[in-house]
């Protein structure tokens, strides 16, 4: 029985008790905490770090981070009791505003990841940020060890020297399958053993709304969160084989072999069809266009839905928080046809971290960066983030203790996720058309929300429309950046030797 | 023809005092001022002209380089039919939540009002309580109570009859503003409802009493004591109502983002969006742009509130003659 269900007042003894244990717990929690962080060791970089008291400030958007700082901070610190670090995890929308506004008092943190809206070039060239090279001990050596794709020029490098670490990978994609392992087996369906395919994963939908009645439903995200439209449209069309890039957007949804962009494709359209498909056949959770991801993920555990298309980032947040959640993960449904082709990933890294220019503790940094870059430090990181945010370095992912699940992901990633071209790598004056471009509203994302809403019809037309606008934007936006002195054309957005099946690395950029 | 100064004799004029031996006089007050006129300077007259040197800018809000434009922000705004749609929605959400608002807060105040009622005070609270309560926590909680799954309306509805299948409130380009607005008209109500009650504590109550015993019933006694004694604080309290259903952003983002597809975006969420590129799918910010949005939308709602002010007195002229 429940302590609270026996409906009793506290008697002075049990008050005692209580007090006395929530007493101890103050004194022994620290203890344990130290304890588990003494589970990392540091081992001595080389560099010079200060002898006097000094706090060390750091800002990231935290989620998985925050669990694996928490955790090597407190180790960092008890193996340097002058350093004290001040860690501070930030939703995005937060870091878009602390970190400008810091860097332009002078107040800016240590180290701190860019936000979302502005590019490293920018950061160079506004002067927010100073090269890593000096403060990182043994640099080259260090450095060399890295995959090839990590740092590249204009998005890491600038001027012959290194700006940001990229400490985790870039190798997954978020919008493959994640789904409740009961309701999918009552529905007859073992995506783990034979993936589903786009027409499987629209009738599994349909049967687990039919065996749910109302209490749970085929499919759920987060459609508020407009950028999910955008996720798995992308998802599915490229690997549907309307091959093309991610992220930034002179490099989304843009196929490399034609240098233009794959909105209108067929592969596209029929990615948008088939999600008005779940919707008129009454598959999809029917608050969905009014909750964002992290809710949609929430939704899950709860048995409201039985299928959604998510990142890795779930496992160890559902393994974490609902260890009695029996979920499965598995590929994003696969196109009807059996030719499935990767996805293509602009930059090797993720998760840059930048020194502020004016940081009196660069060398601080500087001797974390080392960590987070040696073998150890990138296992350390697989060990506690799994999944979520793979390490960069692969010979980590062998050697962490992973849990089967995420395992299992970081081995579809290695397989489905190639490194594309990048054409800021190839010409960097392509970053000054970063700073012209403007995304079109409603963009790319917003038409999906609105074909689905039913506001907009006719997806063929609104595809071309979107085609067409991001056209002009792209040529618009290279036309400004040549006005101010740059040289680019849309050639360079033209990769004849990319075979989207294999990695594109530095050598390939030398044959162009 | 000379015109004898006649006075100057008679009363000697008082010595001019310069505007300086006059501030001078009244220093004290000054002083006093000074705190209010420093904040009032740093948080309301400051952004106000800052926006309108940004509205002339091509700037990201972060960047050093800034490009004047003239007037090609305003130019482009006018040619946005996403600034109209918040435009119009904006406009949607006073002429629909104002009426409401005091209308309702009004009934409500006069039966609060009557001394007999021995709860009042007590339903007076919990009237209140929405009003105090942090409108970005209200926001959330009712997107979890209009949630078509398992949130509480949708399955009374369900379990009434009236409806077959949950509806999505906020997911729903038909619902999404009017639910905001129903939700804002609850959360705001209290307020009205406290001016209301101030206002009618203001009438005199040997006023009621002769009323009543004339035999005036329920109905006269507001329409020939109560109302036009209110009306010169109805005028006040329209006035702030309505200011008040212009500001609305933490209700509208915490709610519906401005969502589905700009089905409820309002002003301030339009400039909010364009102003830190939260668009979703690759916008980025553009203060300068989201500068002139707000200037131009400032200036429209001065311009409108003018041609009001004129109209009414129009009217008045012609009733007058």
């Amino acid at each position: 029985m429940n302590w609270f269900d026996k409906k009793e007042k506290l008697s002075r003894r049990q008050l005692l008790k209580l007090v006395g244990a929530a007493g101890a717990s103050a004194y022994l929690l620290p203890l344990v905490e130290q304890a588990y962080a003494q589970g990392i060791s540091i081992p001595d970089s080389g560099a010079t770090l200060p002898s006097d008291n000094v706090t060390l400030r750091w800002v990231d958007s935290g989620d998985q981070k925050a669990v694996f700082f928490n955790e090597f901070f407190a180790a960092y610190q008890a193996a340097h009791p002058n350093i004290k670090v001040a860690y501070d995890p930030l939703p995005w929308n937060e870091i878009a505003q602390v970190v400008p506004l810091g860097i332009r008092n002078g107040t800016a943190h240590d180290v701190f990841q860019l936000p979302l809206s502005v590019s490293g070039a920018q950061a160079v060239s506004e002067g927010w940020v100073q090269p890593l090279d000096d403060f990182i001990p043994n640099f080259a050596e260090w450095k060399a060890k890295f995959p090839p794709g990590i740092f590249l020029p204009g998005i890491t490098d600038f001027e012959g020297k290194t700006y940001s670490f990229p400490f985790t990978s870039n190798k997954r994609y978020g919008t493959h399958l994640l789904y409740n392992k009961a309701i999918m087996e009552q529905a007859g369906y073992d995506p783990e053993n034979e993936p589903l395919t786009w027409s499987s994963f629209r009738e599994a939908a349909k049967k687990i709304t039919e065996q749910g009645n109302g209490a749970y439903y085929g499919f759920i995200m987060g459609g508020n969160q407009i950028n999910r439209w955008a996720d798995v449209v992308r998802g599915f069309g490229q690997m549907a084989g309307a091959v093309g890039g991610t992220g930034a957007q002179i490099t989304a949804d843009m196929n490399f072999l034609t240098g233009e962009y794959s909105y209108n494709t067929e592969e596209y359209i029929a990615a948008v069809e088939l999600l008005l498909q779940l919707r008129d056949d009454g598959s999809v959770f029917p608050g969905m266009l009014s909750i964002n991801a992290p809710q949609a993920r929430a939704f899950m555990p709860q048995g409201a839905a039985g299928m959604i298309l998510q990142g890795p980032w779930n496992i160890p947040q559902w393994e974490r928080d609902n260890p009695e959640f029996d979920f499965g993960i598995s590929t994003q449904p696969l196109p009807d046809d059996g030719d499935v082709w990767p996805l293509a990933i602009s930059e090797g890294g993720a998760n840059g971290l930048w020194i502020f220019k004016d940081s009196p503790n660069a060398a601080v940094a500087g001797d974390i960066f080392h960590y987070l870059g040696t073998l150890e430090g990138q296992t350390q990181w697989a060990n506690i983030v799994g999944a979520a945010d793979p390490p960069v370095m692969p010979e980590s992912i062998a050697n962490a203790t992973l849990s089967p699940r995420a395992a299992q992901a970081l081995n579809m990633f290695n397989e489905q996720v190639k490194v594309g071209p990048n054409p800021v790598v190839r010409n960097p004056d392509i970053v000054q058309v970063t700073l012209e471009m403007r995304t079109p509203e409603p963009s790319f994302a917003q038409v999906i929300q609105g074909l689905y809403t039913g506001q907009l019809s006719d997806v063929k037309a609104q595809m071309q429309d979107v085609q067409d606008r991001y056209t002009a934007e792209l040529e618009r936006a290279i036309a400004a950046a040549n006005e101010k002195g740059a040289d680019v054309s849309r050639d360079d957005w033209v990769f004849s030797n990319w075979d989207p099946r294999s990695d594109y690395g530095a050598e390939k950029y030398d044959e162009l | 023809m000379a015109i004898p100064n006649l006075n100057t004799r008679a009363t000697p004029k008082p010595a001019a005092k310069s505007l300086w031996q006059e501030i001078w006089k009244a220093r004290w007050c000054y002083v006093f001022m000074l705190p209010s006129l420093i904040l009032t300077g740093m948080f309301t007259f400051y952004p106000i002209f800052a926006s309108w040197y940004f509205a002339f800018l091509d700037w990201s809000g972060f960047t050093a380089s800034k490009t004047f434009v003239g007037l090609a922000n305003f130019q482009e705004v006018m040619g946005d039919g996403l600034f109209w749609g918040a435009f119009r929605r904006s406009f949607i959400f006073m002429l629909v939540s104002v009426p409401l608002q005091m209308l309702l807060s009004l009934i409500v105040a006069i039966i609060l009002n009557d001394k007999a009622l021995k709860l009042a005070p007590f339903f007076r609270t919990m009237f209140f309580i929405p009003v105090v309560t942090t409108t970005a926590i209200v926001g959330i909680v009712m997107s979890f109570i209009f949630s078509p799954f398992n949130g509480p309306i949708n399955r009374i509805l369900v379990n009434a009859g009236i409806l077959s299948r949950p509806i999505d409130f906020l997911g729903s380009a038909d619902t999404a503003l009017w639910t905001v607005i129903g939700v804002f008209v609850w959360k705001w109500f209290g307020i009205t409802m406290i001016y209301w009650l101030a206002s009618l504590q203001t009438v005199p109550a040997d006023l009621y009493e002769a009323a009543r015993l004339d035999g005036a019933g329920r109905w006269a006694l507001f329409r020939y004591i109560i109302f036009p004694l209110l009306v010169p604080f109805a005028i006040v309290i329209l006035l702030i109502t309505a200011v008040g259903s212009l500001n609305v952003f933490a209700l509208v983002q915490t709610m519906t983002g401005g969502g589905p597809f700009y089905s409820s975006e309002v002003m301030e969420v339009y400039i909010y969006r364009t102003a830190f590129g939260t668009g979703g799918g690759g916008s980025v910010p553009r203060l300068g742009y989201a500068s002139a949005a707000g200037v131009f939308f400032g200036l429209a709602v001065m311009v409108i509130t003018l041609l009001q002010g004129l109209a009414v007195r129009g009217m008045r002229a012609r009733r007058a003659s």
